[in-house]
């Protein structure tokens, strides 16, 4: 019975040449725009409006090249998506203000949640992909606390209460998805349309 | 040992005071090495090499003496956690053996003093096994999720068994027990995830039972404390165990300071010097018989929430008689079960270093930190005349120690005596209370937990709310 | 934190940017296993990673006291939510796959790209009036007054939502008897 609660990895290892090489190439690409040399590259290649906006260019290179390995049979796909998750927003804030580093950063959990909201099957991950979300809108408002409002710091106590609501529910969140499980005894999403015509 | 009436009792108590004796030793000896060893690190890190730093020239010695400094803390918990998890492991076996009457390990070494030494090493050395369909991942990380917390959760309270040393003074933060409090709600994570990852009915089962036993203990545990930050009024550690210098009635299980004015008006009646009785009196307690009930009701709230804390600790830190996750008669030893080697010992260690700085919060909170139970108006240390003659001989020897070599800090020295003494006895009581409570029934527990602890603490909670009103605290 | 200035102007390099990228390589994965990871339980203890990370976030901003109660209030939160997963969770259904079809699949992925990079872009087309103030570093005592005097009416919705909660919960799950209520009422 604990086996089948505990099934890991049963599925053939993914091979780790496509994951490794996108990684180099990410890893490089956002070390060369950092480091300010990839500007001159592109200044020297010709494509000026690149070089005006060379965080775009890589942000568009990363993601083009994560649909091509993660297309690649046998690549580990979650690996190839989180290092171009950190890659790109690497890139999209280097050169920005702290507040900003902060707000994408909650921007990019908040969409991440969103995604998961949408495509998830199970409820009791789509509870937690909201969970998600409000964590990144608490991200947030601290932040604004620390760098635009800081003597009345309204923003934490603003997510104080956020908290509260989150916890709130949480609980009712979890007590729906019991009842629901007792009535059909699962917790698919796709199984929920009793309201449908 | 005769069977026959009244020769038994004697046999008996002759034989256990030989065992008791060579408990003390063992203790005495082992607390000696110890604290000799961590305040050694401690100073040659903090004190001595800063010292050498400054009188050498090269460019990164100011820097470099500042790192040694920060590094001072971390240093000196992670050399206290290990030997101190030896020692408590031999102390428990051993005073286990003296409640029932056996003798405990007497092999390795003198009176067996080090056998837990030679079982770290037989661990160490043990294979390390990953149990077939186990999650690898999650069951690597959780010993360290399961230990990481009580390192950090330790921190802040260097500063307050210290009497605030300088050393200790950089994790002396502002929000104290409330980030204890926070660290310590981490290890279940810990657990549930090496009961689920260990591919294990009964891990599985223990993971699941010590979830739900660290969330309904948890919120005694916390509002007991809470209610004890509400009387002093701040959260940092240091602030709490400043308040309750000077002797047994100012501690926080009296009343959580509504004994300091009649402790203040008793030195004014003994010394016959400063303000009358009546009028300090008047001072702390100014509403007359209004004010002594809820002096009365607070010493009363106080004793119970001590008692709350000491269960709700207990259930946190799951041991008996809330042992239900590694019940081992019913669960092989629980969430644990499959683990072996070294991070068998990670859990192990942590087990021991959670009862150490329970026992430890407990005794910051409510026992008065490193202040002498006797009120200053009866203690005779602080009667200069009392000691002054064995200072004076001294005094060549301890002005280098004190002032040139800073190896002892007077202040500190006796402050970590007493936290020493305190913290180990409620160590040795819940090695008592293991000793003599079987265990709970996973029902009885939810249901103590849920339908007592939890409607004690708030009513308390507001006892105190309303009876600290009529008091004038720490004026 | 003042010490990051500190190490700031002594190590010529931004101590704080650096802190939060090392919190975002950590967050931002184990964000993705959430939604990917085959096993829901793990998903769980990734999602605590996330808030651990985002804990971290909360102390570089000068928020101690939210970084602890999050750190309380959600460790606890999420292993509940764990343990009922585990409950409930049907291994068979789980290995039919995570995710839904592929169009309402490739339909949420370009609605969170879109949404992401259309707040990325009003981030930096904004000119923020940012505050060279400095914070009070005895933030906690700060948010206690606020809480009982600007904004004790919310607090108290706060409190009465709580327990409107806590109850619906016991009721919503109490159905049957042999249900295990204590675990859901943990949950406030």
């Amino acid at each position: 019975m604990v086996d089948q609660i505990m099934h890991t990895g049963n599925k053939p290892a993914p091979t780790l040449a496509t994951t490794l090489a996108f990684a180099i190439v990410a890893i490089s690409i956002t070390v060369a725009f950092a480091s300010g040399q990839l500007v001159t590259l592109l200044l020297n290649l010709g494509l000026n409006t690149f070089a005006a906006y060379p965080e775009i260019f890589v942000f568009l290179v990363i993601a083009v090249l994560a649909t091509i390995a993660s297309a690649m049979p046998n690549s580990n796909r979650l690996a190839i998506v989180s290092i171009a998750g950190v890659m790109g927003y690497i890139a999209l804030t280097y050169n920005q203000d702290m507040l900003i580093k902060y707000l994408s950063l909650a921007a990019l959990l908040f969409s991440i949640g969103m995604y998961g909201m949408v495509v998830s099957r199970n409820a009791v991950r789509v509870l937690m992909s909201i969970e998600l979300m409000l964590n990144a809108v608490n991200l947030n408002l601290v932040a604004f606390a620390r760098y635009v409002d800081p003597v009345h710091i309204r923003g934490q106590i603003f997510a104080i209460f956020i908290l509260t609501v989150a916890a709130a529910e949480a609980a009712v969140g979890l007590a729906i998805v019991l009842a629901i499980y007792r009535n059909t005894s699962t917790v698919d999403m796709e199984k929920f349309n009793l309201l449908k015509w | 040992m005769k069977i026959d009436g009244t020769v038994v009792r004697g046999d008996h108590f002759s034989g256990n005071i030989a065992e008791i004796r060579k408990f003390a030793v063992m203790s005495l000896s082992w607390l000696t090495v110890i604290f000799v060893a961590v305040w050694g690190v401690c100073w040659a890190l903090g004190i001595f090499i800063p010292m050498c730093l400054a009188n050498s020239s090269f460019d990164f010695a100011a820097i470099l003496s500042e790192v040694c400094k920060a590094l001072t803390p971390i240093a000196a918990v992670l050399v206290f956690i290990p030997i101190n998890a030896m020692f408590m492991v031999l102390m428990e076996r051993r005073a286990l053996a003296l409640f029932t009457r056996r003798n405990g390990p007497n092999r390795v070494g003198p009176d067996g003093a080090l056998q837990t030494a030679a079982d770290a090493v037989k661990l160490l050395l043990k294979e390390d096994i990953t149990p077939t369909g186990a999650d690898a991942l999650m069951f690597t990380l959780a010993p360290i999720i399961f230990f990481a917390p009580s390192i950090f959760g330790a921190l802040p309270l260097l500063a307050a068994v210290t009497n605030n040393h300088k050393l200790f003074q950089i994790v002396d933060l502002p929000t104290g027990i409330f980030y204890v409090l926070a660290a310590s709600s981490v290890p279940v994570v810990g657990i549930v995830m090496g009961g689920w990852a260990s591919n294990n009915k009964y891990s599985l089962m223990g993971g699941l039972r010590s979830a739900a036993q660290a969330i309904s203990y948890e919120i005694p545990l916390v509002l007991s404390l809470v209610t004890i930050c509400l009387l002093a009024g701040t959260l940092d550690v240091v602030s709490i165990a400043y308040q309750q210098s000077g002797g047994l009635l100012n501690w926080n299980i009296l009343g959580g300071g509504a004994l300091i004015g009649l402790n203040k008006a008793i030195a004014a009646l003994v010394s016959s010097s400063g303000a009358p009785f009546a009028e300090v009196m008047n001072a702390y307690y100014p509403y007359g018989w209004l004010s002594f009930v809820g002096a009365a009701v607070l010493c009363m709230c106080t004793v119970i929430l001590f008692g709350v804390y000491l269960i709700g600790a207990c259930a946190e830190i799951n041991r008996i008689p809330f042992d239900l996750p590694e019940a081992e008669s019913e669960l092989v030893s629980g969430y644990n079960t499959e683990y072996s080697g070294i991070k068998f010992a990670i859990f192990f260690l942590a087990e021991f270093t959670n009862l150490f700085i329970v026992s430890t919060i407990a005794v910051v909170m409510f026992l008065g930190s490193g202040d002498c139970p006797l009120p200053t108006w009866l203690n005779p240390l602080s009667y200069p005349a009392v000691y002054e003659p064995l200072a004076k001989a001294l005094s060549p020897v301890l002005s280098v120690l004190i002032n040139d070599l800073h190896l002892i800090n007077p202040p500190t020295f006796w402050a970590a005596l007493w936290v020493i003494f305190k913290t180990y006895s409620l160590i040795f009581f819940a090695i008592l209370v293991r000793g003599t409570l079987p265990r709970f029934r996973i029902d009885q527990l939810m249901d103590f937990g849920w339908k007592r602890l939890i409607p004690i603490t708030l009513v308390i909670f507001v006892l105190v709310a309303f009876a600290r009103g009529v008091i004038n605290f720490h004026v | 934190m003042e010490q990051f200035e500190l190490l700031t102007n002594w190590a010529q390099v931004n101590v704080e940017a650096f802190v939060l990228y090392a919190l975002a390589i950590i967050a931002i994965p184990c964000a993705f296993c959430v939604l990917f990871d085959r096993a829901i339980i793990r998903s769980g203890f990734f999602l605590i990673g996330v808030f651990g990370a985002v804990c971290g976030l909360f102390l570089i901003l000068q928020a101690q006291f939210l970084a602890l109660a999050q750190l309380m209030i959600y460790t606890v939160g999420i292993t509940l939510v764990v343990v009922i997963a585990l409950m409930l969770t049907n291994p068979r259904l789980e290995k039919e796959g995570v995710a839904v079809e592929g169009r309402e699949r490739f339909s949420g992925l370009v609605i969170a790209t879109v949404f992401f990079l259309t707040i990325y872009c009003a981030l930096r087309s904004e000119s923020w009036p940012l505050s060279s103030l400095r914070m009070n570093p005895e933030n906690v005592k700060q948010i206690g007054a606020a809480l009982i005097t600007t904004y004790a009416l919310p607090f108290e919705f706060a409190s009465v939502l709580l327990l409107a909660a806590l109850m619906g919960a016991i009721l919503l799950a109490k159905a049957e008897p042999k249900n295990d209520v204590s675990k859901i009422a943990g949950e406030n």
